[in-house]
């Protein structure tokens, strides 16, 4: 089956579509996605070691907050 | 190269593994030991390509007896991941026993962190979907994720967000190759008696 847009991408879902029928044909594009990927891991663990410490402490300070937030 | 490729039933995703996919693989070589389990949901998505960021990785596991998850739950605190709902395995396991989702991350780390929710054969559409596994690796990562059909239809009736109408849409293009009309004809009559309850 060979897939293409047929028309000029304007929503977000047309581009999820772009990048699917390109990854499919060309795996470079991972690269991308490993980078985004790890450079979100990298800033949420940097945000959340900053505001809650480390060892028990992180973690008496984490279920504070989830409980807070209602998800605990 | 292609995206992916298909040998024998086995999809191979031809990509170098991520940290979120490390992460996911030590918890799996855990719990692997004590539990059969299922990867659903964001992370299949993720894990074939769709470009976006996750907090958690949902995991169906069968209900544990006090015993085994016990063992697990020892182990898992050996090698340094900890829960979200407590230290205490007794208060934990309250949690599961009553198949409420319970969380676990590496030591000093929120995220990423592993969604573990516990199935019988009473939640059908789950129940089906792990005994049902499609197995896909990642070079040398081999892991089990739900048929490719039933992920997509999961998220266009289920869930219906807006990110799973977009991983929906993300995992029927990247495998309109491989993925099954009648599977779907199935797949969906399942999902559709889960609406019902």
């Amino acid at each position: 089956m060979k897939l293409t847009l047929q028309k000029k991408p304007e929503t977000d879902l047309d581009y999820v579509e772009i990048y699917a029928i390109k990854l499919k044909k060309d795996n470079s594009l991972f690269e991308q996605q490993k980078k985004l990927i790890e450079s979100q891991l990298k800033s949420s663990s940097s945000v959340f070691r900053n505001s809650f410490g480390k060892g028990n402490e992180f973690k008496l300070r984490v279920r504070e907050y989830l409980r807070k937030i209602g998800l605990l | 190269m292609k995206g992916y490729e298909v040998i024998n039933n086995i999809i191979i995703v031809n990509r170098d593994l991520t940290e979120l996919d490390i992460f996911l693989r030590d918890f799996l070589n855990i719990l692997k030991k004590h539990s059969d389990y299922l990867v659903v949901s964001g992370f299949v998505s993720i894990a074939t390509g769709r470009t976006r960021g996750t907090e958690d990785i949902d995991m169906l596991v069968p209900v544990m007896k006090k015993e085994k998850f016990e063992r697990f739950f020892n182990e898992l605190n050996e090698k340094r991941f900890w829960c979200y709902q407590g230290d205490n395995v007794n208060e934990v396991y309250l949690y599961v026993k009553d198949m409420k989702n319970i969380r676990f991350a590496k030591k000093d780390e929120m995220f990423p962190n592993i969604e573990f929710i516990s199935i019988n054969e009473t939640r059908k559409a789950k129940y089906f979907e792990f005994t049902h596994p499609q197995k896909i690796k990642i070079k040398d990562f081999e892991f089990k994720i739900p048929p490719i059909e039933f992920e997509i239809l999961y998220k266009e009736i289920i869930l219906k967000g807006k990110k799973d109408i977009a991983d929906a849409r993300h995992l029927r293009i990247f495998f309109s190759d491989i993925v099954n009309n009648k599977k779907f004809e199935e797949y969906e009559k399942i999902i559709r008696e889960e609406l019902k309850k």
